[in-house]
């Protein structure tokens, strides 16, 4: 399971649960939840979550301190991470949501660079080999979830540098 | 050999790049107690020890530089504050009465000060306003207005690098 994980003071300080009213200071309680966000799904390699299960995840709801962050403010956080590239809605509803601790095109940048320095531009790799493959173990891309690969993909190949395409078995990608 | 002169300048500098690590967390203010704290962790193995006392002269010497940090008493210590925030005394005897609990409640303000609402809902909205006090709307009972700068879980915290970093502008 996860690692202990640290959470960081403003988690045990009572009104970080509470939207602050001050401009200023809501600024950094928004900066502060999106990073604990992050960090948090990048530890338990979570990729996805529906705003129901946020509400009763640890993540913001701290049973020990009887804080929870209500669902408004939640939403409030969501959007902070949606502007800044870390979040997409997988629904209309916005019940659910796919969360990137690295934005897409970070993640293209990166597994852009490891095509690049392994020589292998104008190799095609299926889906899978980039992410589960001996030659990725390496590589902080190994293990990406498909959708935020997808979305890495597409990232490159809106910059030329790739391009999907259909496999056999699935799906797969070309450099250039 | 370094000379008196030297060593509280030395220790001035430190003070102060304490209070601005720290300042985006607690709005510039912080306790005695932390900023020893902190100024011990950073001065290592082979540094000299500086007491409480020694901060406070260190202090009371960069006041005479002209670089304000002004000190607020507080139950038997001090609470220093490092940016210039609009404080009056009404302000200070709210910041007096947090150093119990790390917070304050309107009712309490009402109790010790015997102040109306009004007075003490503004000067809580300005502690607010300052930065210097966050609100809990979960507390049981009334709304709980908490000083980041008293909440006694930072003590044990190192400044971690990359605050620091993030917080010098």
């Amino acid at each position: 399971m996860a690692m202990s994980f640290e959470w960081p003071w403003q988690y045990r300080f009572p009104p970080f649960f509470t939207l602050q009213p001050n401009v200023d200071t809501r600024q950094k309680q928004l900066g502060a939840w999106c990073s604990l966000v992050l960090s948090f799904c990048r530890l338990h390699k979570q990729s996805s979550m529906t705003v129901m299960e946020a509400q009763e995840s640890p993540l913001f709801n701290n049973v020990k301190l009887q804080r929870k962050l209500p669902v408004e403010s939640i939403q409030v956080v969501l959007e902070e991470l949606r502007k800044k590239g870390n979040l997409e809605w997988l629904d209309k509803n916005k019940s659910s949501f796919l969360i990137m601790w690295r934005r897409p095109e970070e993640w293209g940048k990166l597994i852009y660079q490891w095509v690049s320095r392994s020589g292998q531009n104008n190799s095609v790799f299926t889906f899978y080999e980039l992410t589960n493959g001996e030659d990725t173990e390496d590589e902080e891309f190994h293990g990406l979830d498909e959708a935020t690969l997808l979305r890495a993909l597409q990232a490159l190949q809106q910059e030329h540098k790739a391009e999907i395409i259909t496999v056999s078995d699935g799906r797969g990608v070309k450099f250039f | 050999m370094l000379g008196m002169g030297d060593f509280y300048y030395k220790l001035g500098v430190q003070i102060i790049d304490v209070c601005l690590a720290l300042k985006h967390r607690n709005g510039g203010l912080i306790t005695l107690e932390e900023l020893h704290q902190q100024v011990l962790k950073g001065r290592g193995k082979f540094a000299q020890d500086v007491s409480q006392d020694n901060l406070i002269r260190a202090m009371k010497k960069l006041k005479a530089l002209g670089t304000g940090l002004g000190n607020i008493p507080v139950g038997d210590t001090y609470l220093i504050q490092s940016v210039p925030a609009e404080l009056n005394m009404d302000h200070i005897v709210v910041l007096q009465l947090e150093e119990k609990n790390g917070y304050v409640i309107v009712s309490d303000i009402k109790a010790s000060l015997k102040w109306e609402m009004e007075q003490a809902q503004q000067g809580l909205e300005h502690l607010l306003k300052e930065g210097l006090a966050w609100l809990d709307l979960q507390a049981p009972g009334e709304a709980h207005y908490w000083l980041p700068a008293l909440f006694t879980d930072l003590y044990s915290q190192e400044i971690i690098a990359e605050e620091a970093r993030e917080a010098v502008p």
